[in-house]
């Protein structure tokens, strides 16, 4: 017996095709995500992590202080580039290679772009080009200072969305508050990241507490939210050595007992 | 410096007619059919100089062969006799020669340069031609040096038996104007066309200018004309070194002495002089497809790209690259291309585009690491990278890696390295990834056949 909702699925389909209407299991089935290795980010707050072929942002907390994001940004290009090619886009300037050796990245296979003019459509078509040949990884750190401008940068945005969604890519975007609109909405998935606070041991600032919230996703449900610690690895020492992951997951901690925070980070 | 390119060319009896004999000597002076008995129904494989003399050719059914010399003796092909001896000729003269290329019934060798027990080059094609006398235990070598493959072919032909004819550089083109154009083995309607203006000698041929003969008859009449002038069709010559040595090097050869440059070059002439610059596209692109056709082929990749703009009232612009990724196809030639086009100015309106490629080297393989997602396309992300650094400035695209003996400075604990270091450029090539604009610049050594 046909309902009208069959009967509108039926027209649906007939008018744009099967592919326009899935049902929500096949969006979150294996294969299409990336594992970040950190058991909140994957299935608390992800449906298996980083998804393949779509953009997802880290929007910072609007200022002052802090916000863990690009840190965060960092130590998964990190994980990313022990397994894959990874190309890191620093509009913002800030990456320190040898940051990144110390969260365990492997440098042969990070590619950093900086485009001369620190324009950010220049930015992001040299990032389009890269995903085009065929890197699987991009990272791309915003500076917190808006576009100005550069009119077109949308327009580039489009361009690399498009080729991420080609090649199956993973995008991850850090962006610092506010975020402009144009990369709200080319997001599929918008972690808000937000200062939880200074992680000290024996008076020496140690790491950051990070609070994650999905705003906003097209690939699962918003609203859920988690705790991360940002370890600050020991320089001169990769994460590997020191024996320590550079993200350390505090929700079950916080959620139990708040005075083992300090436990769980040494 | 690059010592002119000289090449040397023996034609022999085919060796499968000197396995015969070999076989039966007793038909050394007898006209002598190589391919089967006479039943059979098969092609004459090779015959003596007295079987031709009585209207036998190779190729001809065995039939028509006995038809014609019925005198003749007919024997099977002892294709690994024939074997044998090509690869006892091959031996021999890759002791004497760094780069050889042996046929059935022409072995062609590489004489640039000085040879260190033949300083002179005379001496040196004694000592090749003696080598094959030698060998083969035949007096019908006949040997011609010229510098290029064509002359020297030309030059054996037209020397007799146990005779060198030797073509001193730039007189190739005067020991070919009288020849017929049949020599330069030109296609039958292109030679009839010819013929019927008048122009039936090779000389009248290379009056002829380049643009005219490319608009009357395509790329065949551009390769005619380079023929005609005695260069070699592109990429005929040299071969790839089989010892895989830089440059065709050779012990053998005095004073680090380096065989011929390697260089491929396409050049497309552009009616009264075009400045729009989807036009130009166009054209490069053609090029770009041609030369990658060509490596295809060959399977072989170029180091080096260069895009030359030729003008009519001012300087040829150009700009050159190595690309991290050297390309060996049209598809990945054409975006160093395109890039390379979007590099240049253009004050005027352009008369020729002409796409060179150097720095030939053979396809070599990778395996692809299975547990790194995305290493198969390593390449290409390498090629891309070499694009941007190209477009953008070294800076763009870097790799970093860290310092040895670190400072205490954080910004020395690590440097930056070219995304491609490992892949290492040879020789003279500029480092990769960066585009060098300038004028033409004459201190480059220029193969002949693309002085045009």
């Amino acid at each position: 017996m046909s309902t009208p909702l069959s009967q509108a699925l039926a027209t649906l389909r007939r008018r744009y095709g099967d592919a326009v209407i899935q049902s929500g299991d096949t969006l979150s089935r294996t294969g299409s995500v990336w594992p970040t290795g950190l058991p909140t980010l994957d299935f608390r707050l992800t449906a298996g992590g980083l998804p393949l072929g779509r953009l997802s942002l880290l929007a910072a907390s609007p200022p002052p202080g802090a916000s863990g994001r690009l840190t965060l940004l960092q130590a998964l290009s990190a994980a990313a580039s022990r397994e894959r090619t990874a190309v890191y886009l620093d509009l913002a300037g800030s990456l320190d290679p040898g940051f990144l050796a110390d969260l365990g990245a492997d440098l042969e296979a990070l590619l950093v772009v900086r485009p001369p003019s620190g324009r950010w459509g220049e930015g992001l078509s040299m990032a389009r080009s890269l995903v085009v040949a065929g890197a699987p990884w991009l990272a791309v750190a915003l500076p917190p200072v808006a576009p100005g401008r550069d009119p077109g940068w949308e327009h580039r945005l489009t361009g690399l969305v498009e080729a991420v969604s080609a090649r199956q890519a993973v995008c991850l975007v850090a962006a610092a508050a506010p975020v402009p609109p144009a990369l709200g909405y080319a997001a599929s998935l918008t972690l808000g990241c937000e200062a939880a606070g200074w992680q000290e041991a024996h008076g020496d600032v140690v790491g950051l507490r990070t609070r994650l919230t999905v705003l906003a996703s097209k690939v699962g449900a918003p609203g859920e939210a988690a705790t991360l610690l940002l370890r600050y690895p020991r320089p001169f020492a990769t994460a590997h050595v020191v024996g320590w992951p550079a993200v350390v997951d505090l929700t079950a901690v916080v959620e139990r007992a708040p005075s083992q925070i300090a436990a769980a980070a040494g | 410096m690059t010592p002119p390119p000289r090449v040397l060319c023996a034609r022999y009896p085919h060796l499968a007619l000197v396995a015969a004999w070999a076989n039966h000597p007793e038909l050394r002076h007898e006209p002598v059919v190589v391919g089967g008995a006479a039943e059979l129904r098969l092609p004459v494989l090779a015959a003596s100089a007295a079987a031709q003399a009585a209207g036998v050719r190779p190729g001809q059914p065995l039939r028509e062969a006995q038809q014609r010399c019925p005198a003749a003796a007919f024997v099977a092909a002892d294709e690994v006799a024939a074997a044998r001896l090509r690869g006892a000729l091959l031996d021999r003269l890759c002791r004497l020669a760094p780069i050889v290329e042996v046929g059935d019934e022409a072995a062609y060798c590489d004489l640039s340069g000085r040879h260190a027990a033949h300083p002179e080059e005379s001496g040196w094609a004694v000592a090749v031609a003696r080598s094959i006398t030698g060998l083969l235990d035949d007096d019908g070598v006949a040997v011609g040096v010229a510098s290029s493959r064509l002359v020297a072919g030309i030059a054996a032909g037209r020397a007799g038996s146990r005779r060198i004819r030797r073509i001193a550089p730039g007189e190739e083109a005067v020991f070919l104007a009288p020849l017929p154009l049949v020599s330069l083995a030109v296609d039958a309607g292109i030679a009839a066309r010819l013929a019927a203006l008048g122009l039936d000698c090779v000389g009248a041929v290379a009056n002829l200018s380049s643009a005219d003969l490319q608009r009357q008859f395509g790329p065949a009449g551009k390769d005619l004309w380079h023929r005609a002038r005695g260069e070699d069709g592109v990429g005929e010559w040299p071969p790839v070194p089989r010892s895989g040595g830089p440059e065709g090097a050779s012990p053998l050869m005095a004073g680090g002495a380096m065989g011929p440059p390697r260089r491929l070059g396409e050049r497309l002439l552009l009616e009264g002089g075009v400045g729009d610059l989807e036009a130009l596209r166009f054209a490069v692109h053609r090029c770009a497809l041609e030369l990658g056709e060509r490596l295809r082929r060959q399977g072989r990749r170029a180091a080096v790209i260069t895009l030359v703009c030729e003008f009519d009232q001012a300087q040829a612009e150009e700009l050159r690259i190595a690309p991290l990724q050297p390309p060996g196809s049209g598809a990945e030639l054409w975006p160093v291309a395109l890039e390379l086009l979007a590099g240049l100015r253009l004050p005027t309106p352009v008369t020729a585009v002409r796409l060179e490629i150097e720095g030939l080297q053979g396809q070599v393989g990778r395996q692809v690491d299975l547990w790194r997602r995305g290493d198969a396309a390593g390449e290409e992300i390498s090629g891309a990278a070499s694009r941007l650094r190209a477009r953008f400035g070294s800076a763009a695209v870097r790799r970093a890696a860290l310092a040895v003996d670190p400072g205490d400075l954080p910004e020395r604990r690590f440097r930056w390295a070219d995304p491609g270091a490992e892949a290492g450029a040879g020789g003279d090539a500029p480092a990769r990834g960066t585009a060098l604009r300038g004028r033409r610049q004459p201190a480059v050594p220029v193969m002949p056949a693309l002085r045009r």
